[in-house]
Order: structure tokens, then C-alpha cells, then sequence
């Protein structure tokens, strides 16, 4: 093997963290690319974490500390493989790191600089929920702890301002440097870990429901950001207005599946923790979880499931969920739907949650040509042979983890994970 | 060597500096009254995580020849490892150092400067009489043995021999069974869904076969098994003749002893026997295995058949994942034998959650299976009695029932924990380290729980169980690499142990073993992690945990709470 000690990881979230951390103890030294500025992936999104309602920071942040601290293993945030040639054991891979303007070393993260700023845009890590400045973390507890420069957005780098230096005059450490290009890295690896993840699908097309035309319909995503305490509420459950808590909630699950032709099997399981959310915020709500199956795949699932059912939310079946339609009247969201019986059924509600399904990553497809991979007819990364009891893709030498396989839960994304680990070594050893 | 203590405070950029008053803090550390007789150093950094600031304390522990080292910084979590890391390069011990975290704990905590100035000077004091009392520890190297002991040679078992057997490592393979298989092998069909047959499993069996470097034991069973982490002491017997064992060495032993079906008879809405056309899904498999095809007793073919989901599942109290798409497989199988067949499948809930399972759903209802939405069933012989989502109630009367029952864990799990050290969790499921961010793995080092017997789980999910296990082996246990085991561990002191075995009792990893001779209880000093259950559990204060002894913990607490 040329390279038996390099191996290249492709997204830092749960997936890609396990399997950098065991590769470096084992002695290999690990690349980890993560397109975003900060690493966790989406679990960092969670507050806590089904069934066992673990704060998803306790469980992570130890684990981003580890990754950054950890000598063999060098993070490239703000970067994306751009080119990859060779084969299993001798990669050369060529990565695009963006220019963040802030020194990763120098910078502390004390945040001095984004009260100076004076550009508004909106943050995208936040669902778009709030607005944040053009240098930024996406939240606080980001980790690594180091604003990065939108370029687009800055005055001074975009030409609006060119005397426009105040963050750079309010930075302690001189850390900020509005001089920068992207770099341009050259490496070689053995082995290459795809652990991309997921992106969740864009429901505005899905007009009945009313997604970015009424204001009370939100995201399962969105929803989960309003909960977290570091999020754009700060936790405070109100509604977009700022201020207008819902007494009544409706969250429904399987939304998209029918388009998606897979069931997510993690919206279940997600959709009963914001039932549970709820029920612990506000006490006298009306609560309802609008479902068609219900699918709870682990040992410890149901007992949860039992337990929002018997305290937080009224369980609804829906005998069609593409029959489903949402309209609003007098700022009040009403729900038609077909009930058991196959009748027309109506809800009126104030909030409505939709979980949405989940897709391959945004961007999958040009790495997946980029690495020279299969993609199965989802999108997903192809494992073979069959997708079955596997984590090999067409490509000898990659391999996946995680969702970017398609949709899983946290045991299941960091099990694929070590299974990855289980090949890199076999074949960096081989 | 008389004692000098270095306090470094690092002001964090303005993180610290802006909210203590760090002039304030480094007059009043260095004059205190109860260190006067002691030398002291006293400096504050800007930055000491930073890699002139690491320099810098590096430089200072030398040049001064520091005995002890107070870092006044910031939560352990951020940067302790920097600073022992600090210390490892210079003659300091890294247990002679402590760190105070005036971070978190103060100035982003506390509004007032003063009031935060106050706690800071406090809990640095604290840390200082902390450290008079710590004493040098060192870290040991022990060998380690890289074989692997893999318990059960159904597919989750076989896959992991395949992964990890090497030249550099040796597998021994037993099953309680004359056979490798396990239940997959009385599988007719593997997961027809993806087009996979047996020849998967034909080709695992023959690989195992032909590989030397995997010692397979059929008709075996575990008898006892001791050690930790790279060095168990493993005694295996024949399941027929017991007294017949064989000694084994491991570093690593994966659990794979798998699932089995839940007796249906024993529901209560389930009135069956023997003699009733009711079988479960293992059964039709065997069946099928022998005639070819799905019949009756009386070697003919059903008409009717009616398959129920969900068997037993609101009294173990979870889905067994897998059934769903079992039962479709056999629905697809009998509208195949013959399309006469009238079939239909009686669920709750359809649970499909792997991103194939959709197509195969709508590839049987293609094939005219009715499917009926249920929300009870009452099943006696071959009549049910159901009620469906609508509140609408109907019976059926078939000529065959095929049973989707809940998937338990294997008879001797119970026995096996207790010999592993391993906790079961409340459904009798081996009890995993953590359940999101550390599955496979246990609460024992070096032992894995891979397959059926960690909860149900389908082949596709065993076999990725066991290459997950195969993982954390490849990179915890490597062939010629020591192993380290935790410094800060517990140790009972023999002169006042009583032999009350108390400790025995608390201790969640096994590592405190009772020496007969002597009376007293003993620690594994390789297995412990210092976690200190038995040491406040000791009645009478012979245990202590070393780094967090008395001494050290109330000098701290004293000043802290002066």
C-alpha cells in the first residue's frame, strides 16, 4: 500500500467523527473535510437525542473536542473535495478550502467581532429563522469556536465598503486578515470515507400543505431549532411573530414519503420527541400526531413511543396521506384529512409541524462523480453487493457511512461507521 | 527537594481578563498567609492554550523546576490534555498538576468583576492545597493478546471470524450447535427483496472452512471466562460431554449467540396448539426447506392463508424490526407457489425502514395480497376474530395461519452476562455502553455484542454489527501494541478490609475479585476505571481511588467552602 497510513473522511458529522477517532488511535492519520464551517454534522442541530432525551451537545461536544485536539487527525473546515484520481491504497485527492479571513490559531471565539459588523443576512444553519451578521459562527457553541467571512456579503471583500474594517479593528488577537484566497491542498490517502449524511426535502412543493405560504406550518428541522436552547428562541416555543405561543399543535409524520418512495425511519421516532417537546413546554396544549404507520426500529423505540402517546400527544391515523390539505383561515391553520374510515376528518390547530423525509445530502451527486461512485436510484450511495450487511460502493477503496446510505439513526450511522473503519484497516493493512 | 508550586493564570483573551480583575488575583495568590512557608511562582498569560503560551509553561516547569503546577484557565474539557500534554514533555509529573477552571466557572458566570474576582482567588487557593497532596503516578504497559473469542457461529459470528482472522490474529469460533448457520441457515431465501440467496451464506460456510486462521468448536459452549482488555482467560466446554474443556487466551471476545422466536401459545389472545395449521416464520422456512413448498399437515395445499404481524409485540414491549418485511417475503413466496392462494396479512403498523423496503411492499401487492389494518386480533385454531382501524369487527376463517412472533433474546444470554460481566437491559437484550454513540460495544473493555443478541436485527444490520466489532477490534488491539490501562484506579487497602464484600456487589465492571485466602477483597487493577462506587461503599474506609483520595478531595472542599 503507498498511503496505508492516510485515509480521507468526507463529512464530520456522527459517522465521520466515530471513524476519524478510531483510525487516529490506531495510528492513521485522518483528513476530515467538512463543507460547513463548524463540525457535529446534524445532530448538533438536536437538542436531545431520542429515546433516552440525552443532551445532543453532552453527547457530541466532548467528541468535537476530541476530534480537534487530536494530532493525527487534520479538520478542513469550509472545504470540498474537488478532484480525486487513483486507486484503493494510492488517492490523490484535491480539496478547496474557501478563505474563512479569520485565523484558526489566533482566533479565541471571544465574538468581539460580529457586534461591529454591520451587514444582516440571513442564517441558513438556523433554518432561516434569524439573521446573522457577514462574519459569523452559525451558533453559539459552534465548534471549532472560529467565525469565518462570508465573502458575498462582506463589504470590505465584496467591494461595497473597501474602508470597511471594523471587524478587524475590534479583534484583540489580529486574527482577522480581509486579504485571503481560497487554498488549493493536495493529498494522498489509502482509503476514503464517504459520511456526507442527509439534507431534508424541500417541502414547498408540496402545495397542499401550505409550507412557506402560511406561517404556522413549519419543518421538522425548523421545529427542532425553535426547541434548542442555543437556537434562534433561545428555546422560547413561539411562533414566527416572536411572541405568539400555539395552544394547539399538529405534527404530521411521512410527509414526502409518498414522493420519496422510501419511509425515512427516523421521522417517527422524531416526530414523538416533538410531541414530548411540546408536552414539556407547554402544559396545556393541544397536541396531535397525524401518522399512517407508525415505525419504531429499535429495542428501545416503542416504550417512548407508549409513553408520548399515554402523556404528550393524541395519536391520529390518516387513511391516505396524500389526501391531506392544509388552508388557513383567520390565522388559524385547518387540517383536512382522511380518517380511518376513509371520511373526511378536519383539525383546526395553530402550529403544524411536517416531517419531512429525508434526502441524500445537497451536493451528493457531484461528489458521487467526483469519487466515481454509484448512486442507487434514490440518490444514495450504492453499498454492495445488494445493499445488504455492507458499507463497500462501487469503488474499490470507498466506502460509506452513515445516511449519505440512505435515512438512519444516530446507532446506525456510527455502526456503519465502525464497520468502515473495519475495511480502511483491512485494506490499509492488507 | 523542598516544594515549589508554579500558578499560571491565563486570562483567555478578554474572556477572563475583562471579567476578573487579574492583578488582583496574582497579588493576593502569591501573599497567602497558609503558603508563606512554601515557594511560589506566580505569573498570568495571555494565551496558554496557545503554542507560545504552551512554550512558555514549559519553559517555566523547567527553569523553575516547578514540584507542582496550578493552571488557572478553563473548563477541564477544553484544555486538561493540553496541559498534561505539557507536562509529559517536561520532568514533571502530570499528576502533580491541577487545573482550576476560572472560565466557566467564574467570569462568564458572575456579572460582578468583584464578586468573580473573589471566587476565582478562592478556587485557585483550593487547587493549591489540592496539589500539595497529589502524588506521582505512573502508567503501566501490559502485553495484550490479539486473538479473538466469538461466541456463536450464526451469521452476525461468522461474518465477524471472516473480518478479523489474520495471520497476525487468531480466531476461535464456537457454537453450542454441531453446525455454523444459525437461524439464517434454515432460511429458504435470504432477502429475496435484494435478490440475495444463500450463496452468500454457502460462501461464508466454505470460507470459514478453508481459512486457518479461524478454530471453529461446534457442540461448544463457554464455561467461565476471565481477564480484561487484551488478556481474557477463556474455558470452554462440550456441550455433550461438560467435563471435556479446552483453555483458550483472547484479547477480545465478540457475543453473536442470537435471537429466538417468541412462543406464541403462551399469549392470551392466541388460543393455538400443536395440532393447528399455525406456524410461525422460521417454521414455514423449514418447510419449505424440506417440501419445496408451503402445505398443511396433510400434504396439501392451504386455500386460505392469513399472515399476522406484530405477534407478541405489546408484551415484550418493542418491534422486531425485521418482521414486517419477513412476512411480505412469505406472502410473496406462497402467491408464487400458487397464484390461487388467497393470502392476506393483518398488521397494525408496517415498519420498512430500510430505503429498499418500499418497493418490495408494493412488488406483493401487486401479487393481490389483501391487506387488512387491524387494531386487535383474537386467534383460536385457525379462526380470528379481528377488529379493524375502522372499529369494524370481522371473522375469518382460514386453512393456515403464518405467525410474525417477537424475536427474544436466546436462552442463555442471562447466564453468559453474568459470566461477561455484561448488563442486560430491562427486555433481557445484552445492555450496550451507549446506546446512541456507542452500540456495539459494552460496558466490559474488550467485549462485544454483535447480532440478534443485542436486540432484533436483520441480517443485513448483523452482518454490519459484526464488521463494526471487527473495527473497534482492528483499532483497540492491535497485534504488538501494549495496552494502558487507567492510571486513576481504585485500591483497597488490605490492613482495613473487613471482607465484607460490599464492594463486590458495586462495582459495574467486574474488577474487584474476592482473594479467599486472605479474606479481603482485591482490585483488577487493569479492568477498574476508577469510577469510586466501592469506595463510598466501603464501610470501612480501606478503598481509595488514587488522584481523588480523601486527603486530596477535603483539601480542596475546605477551601472552597471556607
Amino acid at each position: 500500500m503507498e498511503h496505508s497510513e492516510n485515509v480521507l473522511i468526507i463529512g464530520s458529522g456522527v459517522a465521520g467523527m466515530e471513524a476519524s477517532l478510531m483510525l487516529s488511535k490506531a495510528g492513521k492519520k485522518v483528513t476530515l473535510v467538512e463543507k460547513l464551517s463548524l463540525i457535529g454534522g446534524k445532530t448538533i442541530k438536536n437538542e436531545e437525542t431520542y429515546p433516552n432525551m440525552d443532551c445532543s451537545t453532552c453527547l457530541v461536544a466532548p467528541i468535537q473536542q476530541e476530534i480537534l485536539q487530536d494530532g493525527n487527525i487534520t479538520v478542513l473546515t469550509s472545504s470540498q473535495v474537488t478532484a480525486v484520481s487513483g486507486d484503493a491504497g494510492d488517492f490523490s485527492v484535491k480539496i478547496n478550502k474557501k478563505a474563512g479571513y479569520v485565523d484558526l490559531v489566533a482566533c479565541l471565539g471571544c465574538g468581539m467581532c460580529y457586534p461591529v459588523c454591520p451587514v444582516e443576512q440571513i442564517n441558513e444553519w438556523e433554518e432561516n429563522l434569524i439573521n446573522m451578521k457577514a462574519i459569523y459562527v452559525p451558533c453559539a457553541g459552534a465548534l471549532p469556536n472560529v467565525p469565518v467571512i462570508d465573502a458575498d456579503k462582506c463589504l470590505h471583500l465584496n467591494g461595497t465598503d473597501k474602508e470597511c474594517n471594523k471587524c478587524v479593528e475590534a479583534c484583540m488577537f489580529g486574527a482577522i486578515n480581509l486579504v485571503g484566497e481560497d487554498e488549493q491542498l493536495d493529498i494522498d490517502v489509502g482509503a476514503i470515507l464517504i459520511a456526507t449524511g442527509y439534507d431534508m426535502m424541500d417541502i414547498s412543493i408540496l402545495t397542499d400543505l401550505g409550507y412557506g405560504k402560511y406561517p404556522g406550518v413549519y419543518t421538522a428541522m425548523e421545529f427542532e431549532r425553535l426547541f434548542a436552547a442555543n437556537g434562534p428562541t433561545e428555546g422560547n416555543l413561539v411562533m414566527r411573530d416572536g411572541k405568539t405561543v400555539p395552544s394547539s399543535v399538529a405534527i404530521i409524520h411521512c410527509v414526502g414519503r409518498s414522493e420519496s418512495h422510501y419511509c425515512s425511519s427516523v421521522c417517527c421516532m422524531a416526530s414523538s420527541k416533538h410531541a414530548h417537546f411540546l408536552r414539556h413546554k407547554l402544559k396545556d396544549a393541544k397536541i396531535y400526531n397525524i401518522y399512517s404507520d407508525i415505525c419504531l426500529p429499535d429495542k428501545t423505540y416503542q416504550k417512548f413511543y407508549e409513553d408520548v402517546k399515554a402523556h404528550s400527544s393524541q395519536f391520529i391515523y390518516q387513511s391516505d396521506r396524500d389526501k391531506m390539505k392544509i388552508t388557513e383561515k383567520n390565522g388559524k391553520l385547518k387540517i383536512e384529512y382522511l380518517d380511518s374510515k376513509e371520511k373526511s376528518a378536519f383539525l383546526d390547530v395553530d402550529m403544524v409541524i411536517l416531517a419531512n423525509a429525508l434526502k441524500p445530502a445537497i451536493g451528493s451527486d457531484e461528489l458521487g462523480k467526483v469519487l466515481g461512485i454509484n448512486h442507487d436510484k434514490f440518490g444514495f450511495v450504492e453499498a454492495q453487493p445488494f445493499n445488504i450487511g455492507t458499507v463497500v460502493t462501487s469503488k474499490s477503496g470507498v466506502f460509506v457511512a452513515g445516511c449519505a446510505e440512505g435515512p438512519k439513526d444516530i446507532q446506525s450511522s456510527i455502526i456503519q461507521s465502525e464497520a468502515a473503519v473495519a475495511e480502511i484497516m483491512s485494506l490499509l493493512n492488507s | 527537594m523542598s516544594d515549589k508550586i508554579g500558578i499560571y493564570v491565563c486570562e483567555c483573551g478578554p474572556n477572563i481578563a475583562s471579567k476578573v480583575d487579574i492583578d488582583k488575583i496574582m497579588e493576593e495568590i502569591s501573599n497567602l498567609e497558609d503558603f508563606k512557608d512554601v515557594e511560589l511562582v506566580v505569573r498570568n498569560h495571555k494565551l496558554l492554550c496557545s503554542v507560545e503560551g504552551k512554550k512558555f509553561l514549559e519553559n517555566e516547569i523547567n527553569e523553575n523546576n516547578l514540584t507542582h503546577l496550578v493552571c488557572a484557565a478553563c473548563s477541564p474539557r477544553d484544555h486538561d490534555t493540553t496541559f498534561i500534554n505539557v507536562c509529559k514533555k517536561t520532568e514533571l509529573n502530570p499528576y502533580m498538576y491541577q487545573i482550576v477552571n476560572i472560565r466557566e466557572q467564574c467570569a462568564w458566570i458572575i456579572p460582578d468583576k468583584e464578586e468573580a474576582t473573589e471566587k476565582a482567588i478562592r478556587i485557585i487557593h483550593a487547587g493549591m492545597d489540592r496539589v500539595l497532596y497529589q502524588q506521582p503516578l505512573e502508567e503501566k504497559q501490559l502485553d495484550s493478546n490479539p486473538d479473538v473469542l466469538i461466541i456463536g457461529g450464526g451469521i452476525a459470528g461468522m461474518e465477524a471470524a471472516l473480518k478479523l482472522a489474520s495471520r497476525d490474529r487468531l480466531i476461535y469460533l464456537i457454537e453450542k450447535t454441531d453446525e455454523l448457520g444459525g437461524k439464517s441457515a434454515k432460511l429458504n431465501q435470504l432477502l429475496p427483496r435484494q435478490g440475495v440467496n444463500l450463496n452468500i451464506l454457502h460462501q461464508k460456510l466454505s470460507n470459514i472452512k478453508s481459512n486457518k486462521y479461524i478454530k471453529v468448536f461446534t457442540n461448544t459452549e463457554l464455561a467461565s471466562i476471565v481477564g480484561f482488555l487484551g488478556n481474557f482467560e477463556i474455558v470452554i466446554k462440550d456441550v455433550k460431554d461438560p467435563e471435556n474443556t479446552t483453555e483458550l487466551l483472547a484479547g477480545a471476545v465478540i457475543v453473536a449467540t442470537g435471537y429466538e422466536l417468541l412462543d406464541a401459545t403462551t399469549l392470551d389472545k392466541y388460543e393455538i396448539s400443536e395440532e393447528d395449521e399455525v406456524y410461525n416464520a422460521l417454521e414455514i422456512e423449514e418447510m419449505i426447506s424440506k417440501n419445496g413448498k408451503i402445505v398443511m399437515k396433510n400434504g396439501k395445499e392451504p386455500q386460505k392463508v392469513a399472515v399476522i404481524h406484530c405477534v407478541g409485540r405489546s408484551e415484550v414491549g418493542y418491534c422486531s424490526q425485521t418482521c414486517c418485511s419477513y412476512l411480505l417475503k412469505i406472502s410473496k413466496m406462497l402467491k408464487e407457489q400458487s397464484s390461487k392462494i388467497e393470502v392476506v396479512e393483518l398488521f397494525k403498523h408496517l415498519c420498512l425502514p430500510n430505503k429498499q423496503d418500499e418497493a418490495f411492499f408494493e412488488q406483493v401487492k401487486d401479487k393481490d395480497v389483501e391487506f387488512i389494518r387491524i387494531k386487535d386480533v383474537n386467534v383460536t385454531g385457525t379462526s380470528i376474530e379481528l377488529t379493524d382501524i375502522s372499529d369494524a369487527k370481522q371473522k375469518l376463517d382460514v386453512d393456515m395461519i403464518i405467525l410474525g412472533t417477537a424475536m427474544i433474546p436466546a436462552k442463555e444470554t442471562k447466564y453468559l452476562a453474568e459470566e461477561l460481566k455484561v448488563e442486560l437491559d430491562e427486555m433481557g437484550f445484552y445492555q450496550e455502553a451507549h446506546l446512541k454513540i456507542n452500540p456495539i460495544s459494552t460496558n466490559t473493555d474488550g467485549v462485544f455484542v454483535v447480532g440478534g443478541a443485542h436486540g432484533p436485527t436483520g441480517i443485513s444490520e448483523s452482518m454490519l454489527q459484526a464488521q463494526a466489532a471487527a473495527g473497534k477490534i482492528f483499532t483497540q488491539l492491535i497485534p504488538g501494541q501494549k495496552i494502558i490501562p487507567e492510571v486513576k484506579v481504585s485500591e483497597i487497602l488490605e490492613a482495613y478490609c473487613t471482607g465484607c464484600k460490599t464492594c463486590l456487589d458495586v462495582c459495574g465492571f467486574g474488577a474487584i475479585y474476592f482473594d479467599e485466602d486472605k479474606g479481603i477483597s482485591v482490585v483488577n487493577e487493569a479492568i477498574c476505571r476508577g469510577c469510586g462506587n466501592c469506595v463510598g461503599s466501603c464501610p470501612s474506609g480501606s478503598i481509595r481511588t488514587r488522584h481523588f483520595t480523601n486527603p486530596q478531595l477535603y483539601q480542596e472542599v475546605k477551601e472552597a467552602l471556607r
